[in-house]
């Protein structure tokens, strides 16, 4: 199994490296051989070489750095995209991927036109919410937080609904974005670890659909989904 | 007469508070209530001290001050940390005569970083000490970027501002301004070249996003680097720690001020630095300032003895959501060679507000603990699960590693015949429900 990091050190904002270290623990508790790239600016990735691509969240303005920098992707990841890739984009990255993003002060950057959808940002007030959300592939509810300064326009296909945080605009019930195998939410942080469940669902995609994974070794982190879940909907009843 | 409304009411409620035991920002904000521009209807002193940044402001703020009244100044200023407009205002008005007079040489004030736009809107520092920017609480502050942005709208040309020229986010608001006065430390030989934290915020320059390169770091982010694109670099210091000994407990300002530590800690050192440098700037003697810091144990309850049974120990306050703050207080723990155990406590990540977020703890360098002076680390709380997930990705044994979801269970626990000392670490938000078990 090969994993890429990609702009493992800029965008890197909420502990979301602990995503890839999850996911290698996982392949390698179940006895498949897992290797990671970690690149950035300064490195070439051949994204049709792996099997799961990452990438987490970051400032604004770094992720705007970001941005220019993988304009040289853009046909690579629609391509990986389209053909059913397993790609997770966390926080304020996915952003990229749409039409434009309109920064607090009224610029407006290009996306990489992956997708149909408008980014627009504030300045005023950080939007953040511990969330709940629930997924059409899953029984389980999903745990995190969100923390970002953007509403997102024109998204048809969300990832989650919302029970509890915020979705893509604020007030909506839809969350982040799905096409394939393609996961785009702004969960911040290590959302595959506080949800054992979405792990083993990513990793089994990657997988394959013979390979049938083991969360055996999931213990603290179950118990911990178990706890945050609890509290959260404790909270929602208040 | 709505100026004389406030003060008044501001007084009454905070001798009433006092004697409730209730915090120090009600009565700053029913007199703003009254009278919303009090601040800028009061007489103020002719200097006005403001403290900001995300670690180390209730302890800079607490010796300037002493080292200010210690040398027959005057000082106002808001010892109990409340570091809003609210708290602010109550400190202010508190201070002032009923014709609205601020009765002291200098006003003193520790300011919270976003909320320092809407309190200075009203009272100008005249000089600005800005610590350091770190990924503090994020989950109100969003990142330290933001943060930022939100510190700047607090700047006006006039202030004095006296910088950690060791943080390059926080040192950019030196960026093109005359008149800045910075405070740093020259390469100390606990130093290290490569980051060694789980995150870098120090791998790009906060000027033009290049990469910025290290010739030294003291922690994390804080060091000299330079900017090879933009020419971005850290600025010389007029106020400088040229060494420290840890192990001795000992640092030395500009190659000639010894000061023994209390509190053996790099960040202990920039805090002194930093109120060695308002000292100065007031006017008192180097040789002087370094005496009265010398030895000063800070009395805000960031540090508390106590003892298990027949097992002694030290709390030490971090703060959670905090991560820098955590590896400072661990750095502690593992620099005791008596050996000893480590208490870590996530039971209510805030005391203000709740959230079940974790995602700090993987920011935190817990590997350290895996360190020879460090025995067996017990982790408590709500969140101990999580706690453990994060230590299981360490390369700390699982044998060292106890977990009690309760707090009284890992109280029990270290009550044993076992001779290592202990170090608490956790933050206020949990550390009265262990400090009322001991």
């Amino acid at each position: 199994m090969k994993i890429l990091h990609l702009y493992y050190d800029i965008m890197n904002l909420y502990g979301d490296y602990a995503n890839v270290s999850a996911l290698v623990r996982t392949f390698e508790k179940n006895g498949i051989g897992c290797s990671t790239d970690k690149l950035s600016f300064a490195d070439d990735a051949v994204l049709s070489d792996y099997d799961i691509i990452y990438i987490g969240s970051g400032t604004e303005r770094n992720r705007n750095a970001v941005l220019e920098d993988m304009r040289r992707y853009k046909d690579d990841l629609k391509a990986c995209i389209d053909s059913g890739k397993v790609i997770l984009m966390t926080g304020n990255s996915f952003e990229m991927l749409g039409k434009s993003i309109t920064d607090a002060k009224g610029n407006t950057y290009e996306g990489l036109g992956i997708f149909d959808f408008t980014v627009t940002e504030q300045n005023k007030t950080r939007n953040t919410a511990d969330a709940v959300f629930s997924a059409g592939f899953t029984d389980k509810e999903l745990v995190g937080f969100i923390n970002k300064c953007s509403e997102i326009d024109g998204i048809d296909t969300p990832l989650f609904t919302v029970k509890m945080g915020l979705g893509n605009k604020n007030g909506g019930d839809s969350e982040g974005i799905r096409r394939n195998n393609f996961f785009g939410t702004h969960l911040t942080g290590p959302v595959l670890i506080k949800n054992p469940h979405f792990l083993l669902y990513i990793a089994g995609l990657a997988a394959g659909e013979d390979r049938k994974l083991s969360g055996d070794h999931l213990v603290y982190e179950t118990a911990g989904y178990d706890i945050t879940i609890k509290e959260l909907l404790s909270l929602r009843k208040d | 007469m709505k100026r004389f409304l406030a003060i008044v009411v501001c007084k009454f409620l905070r001798v009433v508070g006092k004697l409730v035991g209730k915090g120090s920002s009600l009565p700053g904000k029913f007199a703003l209530r009254i009278c919303p521009d009090v601040l800028s209807r009061v007489k103020l002193p002719e200097y006005i001290i403001a403290v900001t940044g995300s670690n180390g402001k209730t302890s800079t703020v607490e010796m300037i001050a002493h080292v200010l009244t210690q040398n027959g100044k005057k000082v106002a200023w808001n010892k109990e940390g409340s570091n809003q407009i609210e708290g602010v205002t109550t400190m202010v008005l508190c201070n002032a005569t009923l014709s609205g007079r601020v009765k002291s040489d200098i006003l003193l004030i520790e300011s919270d970083e976003r909320f320092a736009k809407y309190t200075f809107r009203y009272i100008s520092p005249t000089h600005y000490v800005m610590t350091n920017l770190y990924r503090d609480q994020l989950t109100r502050n969003g990142h330290p970027e933001w943060v930022y942005n939100a510190l700047s709208e607090s700047i006006n040309d006039k202030m004095q501002l006296i910088l950690n020229s060791d943080d390059p986010l926080i040192s950019h608001f030196g960026f093109g301004r005359d008149n800045v006065i910075y405070f740093g430390a020259d390469k100390l030989a606990t130093d290290f070249t490569e980051n060694k934290s789980v995150y870098n915020d120090g791998a790009y320059c906060p000027h033009c996003k290049k990469p910025l390169t290290y010739s030294t770091r003291h922690y994390n982010h804080i060091g000299h680097y330079e900017c090879a694109s933009c020419g971005y670099k850290r600025h010389g210091t007029q106020y400088t720690v040229t060494s420290v000994d840890l192990e001795k407990g000992e640092m030395t300002i500009d190659g000639k001020y010894n000061i023994s530590l209390a509190l053996r800690s790099l960040y202990n050192i920039y805090n002194i630095l930093a109120a060695f440098t308002v000292g100065s700037v007031a006017g008192i003697s180097a040789e002087k300032i370094a005496s009265d810091l010398s030895d000063y144990v800070m009395k805000n309850g960031r540090v508390v003895s106590f003892n298990v049974g027949k097992r002694m120990g030290t709390l030490l306050v971090a703060k959670h959501e905090n991560s820098i703050s955590y590896d400072l207080s661990m750095s502690v723990a593992c620099a005791d060679k008596r050996g000893c155990d480590v208490l870590i406590i996530v039971d209510a990540v805030s005391r203000k507000y709740f959230t079940s977020d974790v995602s700090w703890l993987w920011d935190i360098d817990f590997e350290m603990l895996g360190c020879d002076n460090v025995h067996e680390i017990v982790l408590a709380g709500t969140y101990c699960n999580d706690l453990a997930v994060r230590f299981s990705y360490t390369d700390i044994p699982q044998q060292r590693i106890k977990v009690f979801s309760s707090i009284e269970d890992a109280y029990h626990y270290l009550d044993s015949d076992r001779d290592e000392y202990i170090y608490t670490i956790t933050c206020f938000s949990d550390k009265g429900k262990f400090l009322s078990l001991v």
